[in-house]
């Protein structure tokens, strides 16, 4: 079993629909341990995961981060395809992606530092400055949009005090506005990190704020 | 298709209601060359690779559901191409429009105008007025470093520079930063192309004016400009360019397609080192006698009086040339010579690099060490080097030879005043006037290889053909004619009429060159061991 050691990965966290234990979904095949901060081994580099405290200085990569760098390396055939899933550990480590990261990462991986400024800047989702402790991703595409996705957003830089793009003063939050989320069934959908929050009214966004100030705090 | 399942070498199509036989694997684009239809592109360049990324090649081909990229598409056997029906032509119509929506049409302060795809396409075939009404994005321009400045304005994002860093220099400095609209063409932050020794290449291939060399920038209009096919004099390579001249000044170099030697480049050195051709304060006028008493005179006299003094002469003859020099003046020098005396020495010198540096992309081009474009011509002649690598020195010797000395296009910068001062009869056949040819008898004024027609021997022992760029500055003549009018006064022969008889001349009787022509050599160059296979 062992030469397919990710042959069943998808567990996806206890939905509650199934009494299932992640023993009985991944099976005896899985090996390996989790990440760090309860990501799950399946998506560990590969989904832009994003932790409250993030350490800009960080060393790519360390201790569990380079066994987490180390096995996702085994899954792609080249080092340009790695460059999507370094890129989300990085900015998972330090928050945001710099030069100085991007450079390092080419270094990482043998490529040159001027493709890997290229891919990094194509895509959105990379935060090429430093963002506040919480991205607040505010969907303004159509669904959204027809559902008051306009107030939200205007809503949001209300109460956080912030430019549009900018951090707020306490370095706790950035607005930005999203293409598609992907949830046009919820109106107006707001990716908050690696959460989404659907449904949102203009409404609702003093105790959207007020909860995550209250989980800062309580951390 | 041969019938015994092997399938045949060559496929038959039809572009355009006309049939062509193309070797299999052709593409569309090239089978449509092949039959002198241009289809338009932007992103392909026959020395990178496609990604059929720009659009704008996309012809009708019968029986498939939609148009193809012409460039990556293989030609097949019995399929029938429209590159003109009013599908291809509405959709490059299309696609010509989007290109236009963000492009400033700065033509009229743009150095690509007059040479640039977008420009050409669109008086060929855009519309005549654009529908978008929304304001252009404006990114200004970016300086490169090197040679290269970047004006975003205007990129088509065929991104040729970025592939031909990546795959020909080997060096990926260049990339596509951001995304949509706001796409550019960047290196790593400010890292620039400083130090990259082939970066100018991507100036000749942008196809539009977003790469521009800072060198030339609003020097010259493009349909100003006359080209003259040439050899690229900087170093023993022999790159094939063409001197691209106005006012009778050489305003840049670009390099001229040859499989066998450049490919489609040339390096940085060689392209900017060109100031040197245009020069003034050349000598003019032939003049003769030493020192104080030296008198200009007309070529008649001169050459009479010196043919005279080389008829009775009996002194052994020293000889200086430059690598410089072509093929037909180093080899009529070298005949005079052995027409008119004893042989003591035969010499060049020329400086030489401290390395190579090759193209890793296309291993055939290499900057080669010798920085002078006829080394291997002027040892095939009977030509020594002598002298250290910055191309000085080692001439003491000739400095005091007794009997006749000849200089031809050594500048001699590094020789004392009293150089040729022992000499019985010392010829100083140059460009430029210098103190140590104070002692010249004879003063002959000659011609660049700029000015004058004639072949260079490049380090691949090819020899290869450069065409006339400039006139000639008063009465300088090319070496060749030069020296060919003292061989005839001397054998009561004939003066070479130019520089193919003048080659024709040397042919007969030096065995390395037996057989060849200007004719033979063609505008590709032929190797001296080709021609004798």
């Amino acid at each position: 079993m062992s030469e397919t050691p990710f042959r069943n990965p998808g567990w996806a966290g206890n939905t509650g629909e199934f009494e299932l234990s992640e023993a009985d979904v991944r099976g005896s095949a899985f090996v390996g341990r989790r990440p760090p901060e309860g990501v799950h081994p399946s998506t560990s580099a590969s989904y832009p995961f994003m932790r409250v405290e993030r350490d800009p200085g960080a060393k790519l990569f360390d201790g569990p981060w380079r066994e987490r760098f180390e096995k996702m390396l085994t899954r792609y055939p080249t080092a340009m395809a790695a460059l999507l899933p370094t890129l989300n550990l990085a900015q998972e480590l330090r928050g945001h992606i710099s030069p100085e990261t991007m450079d390092e990462v080419a270094g990482l991986l043998g490529l040159s530092s001027a493709y890997v400024r290229g891919v990094a800047t194509f895509y959105t989702m990379y935060n090429k400055r430093p963002v506040g402790r919480y991205l607040i991703q505010v969907c303004t595409n159509i669904s959204c949009s027809l559902c008051g996705a306009d107030e939200v957003l205007a809503a949001f830089l209300k109460h956080v005090g912030a430019e549009l793009g900018e951090n707020s003063s306490d370095g706790n939050f950035t607005v930005v506005e999203a293409e598609c989320l992907a949830a046009c069934g919820f109106p107006t959908c707001v990716q908050i990190n690696e959460r989404y929050f659907e449904d949102v009214s203009a409404g609702d966004v003093p105790a959207i704020l007020k909860r995550l100030v209250s989980e800062l705090e309580g951390e | 298709m041969a019938s015994n399942g092997r399938k045949a070498d060559t496929v038959t199509l039809t572009i355009d209601g006309r049939e062509v036989a193309v070797p299999r694997g052709t593409s569309l684009l090239q089978a449509a060359a092949a039959l002198g239809i241009e289809v338009p592109h932007y992103c392909y360049h026959p020395g990178l690779s496609a990604p059929a990324q720009c659009r704008i090649c996309l012809v009708e081909v019968e029986g498939a559901p939609k148009l193809q990229p012409s460039c990556v598409t293989i030609a097949q056997d019995g399929q029938t191409v429209h590159t003109d029906s009013e599908l291809a032509r509405g959709m490059r119509q299309g696609v010509l429009e989007f290109y236009l929506v963000n492009h400033p049409l700065d033509c009229p302060i743009c150095d690509m105008s007059g040479e640039c795809s977008l420009q050409d396409y669109v008086f060929a075939e855009g519309r005549e007025r654009g529908r978008a009404q929304e304001p252009k994005r404006v990114f200004g321009r970016d300086d490169f470093g090197g040679d290269v400045l970047y004006y975003g304005d205007r990129c088509v994002m065929c991104t040729r520079c970025v592939r031909f860093m990546d795959e020909v220099a080997r060096d990926s400095r260049l990339t596509v930063v951001e995304r949509g609209d706001r796409a550019v063409i960047d290196t790593f932050f400010d890292s620039g192309l400083d130090g990259a020794s082939f970066a100018g290449n991507v100036v000749d291939i942008c196809p539009v004016g977003a790469l521009v060399s800072k060198d030339f920038l609003h020097k010259a209009r493009a349909w100003d400009l006359d080209h003259a096919p040439s050899v690229c004099p900087n170093c023993s390579q022999g790159c094939n360019i063409e001197l691209h001249t106005r006012d009778n000044l050489v305003q840049r170099l670009k390099p001229r397609e040859n499989p066998e030697v450049n490919g489609h480049w040339m390096c940085d050195y060689g392209r900017s080192r060109y100031e040197w051709m245009n020069r003034t304060g050349r000598i003019e006028r032939p003049a003769m006698g030493r020192g104080e008493e030296r008198s200009e005179a007309d070529w008649p006299g001169t050459l009479e009086a010196l043919a005279a003094r080389l008829a009775g002469n009996e002194g052994e003859i020293a000889i200086v040339a430059s690598p410089f020099c072509s093929v037909e003046a180093l080899g009529a020098l070298s005949q005079l010579a052995k027409e008119a005396g004893e042989a003591a020495a035969a010499v060049f010198r020329s400086p030489r690099a401290g390395d190579e540096d090759p193209l890793p992309g296309f291993p055939l081009l290499v900057r080669r060490r010798d920085l002078a474009p006829n080394v291997d011509g002027a040892r095939l002649l009977g030509y020594a080097r002598t002298g250290t690598d910055d191309g000085s020195g080692g001439l003491d010797e000739v400095a005091a030879h007794r009997g006749v000395v000849f200089v031809l296009g050594d500048d001699l910068n590094d020789q004392p005043d009293d150089f040729g001062a022992a000499a019985d009869l010392f010829v100083y056949l140059g460009t430029f006037d210098s103190p140590a040819a104070r002692n010249a008898d004879f003063v002959l004024p000659v011609t660049t290889f700029a000015e004058e027609e004639g072949t260079f021997v490049n380090a691949q022992r090819r020899v290869q053909r450069f065409g006339q760029g400039l006139r000639a500055p008063g009465s300088a003549r090319p070496a060749w004619l030069v020296l060919g009018a003292l061989l005839a006064f001397l054998k009561s022969g004939k003066t070479p009429a130019n520089a193919a008889e003048a080659f024709a001349a040397l042919a007969d009787e030096i065995p390395a060159l037996s057989g060849m022509s200007h004719e033979s050599i063609g505008p590709g160059g032929v190797r001296l061991e080709a021609a004798h296979a």
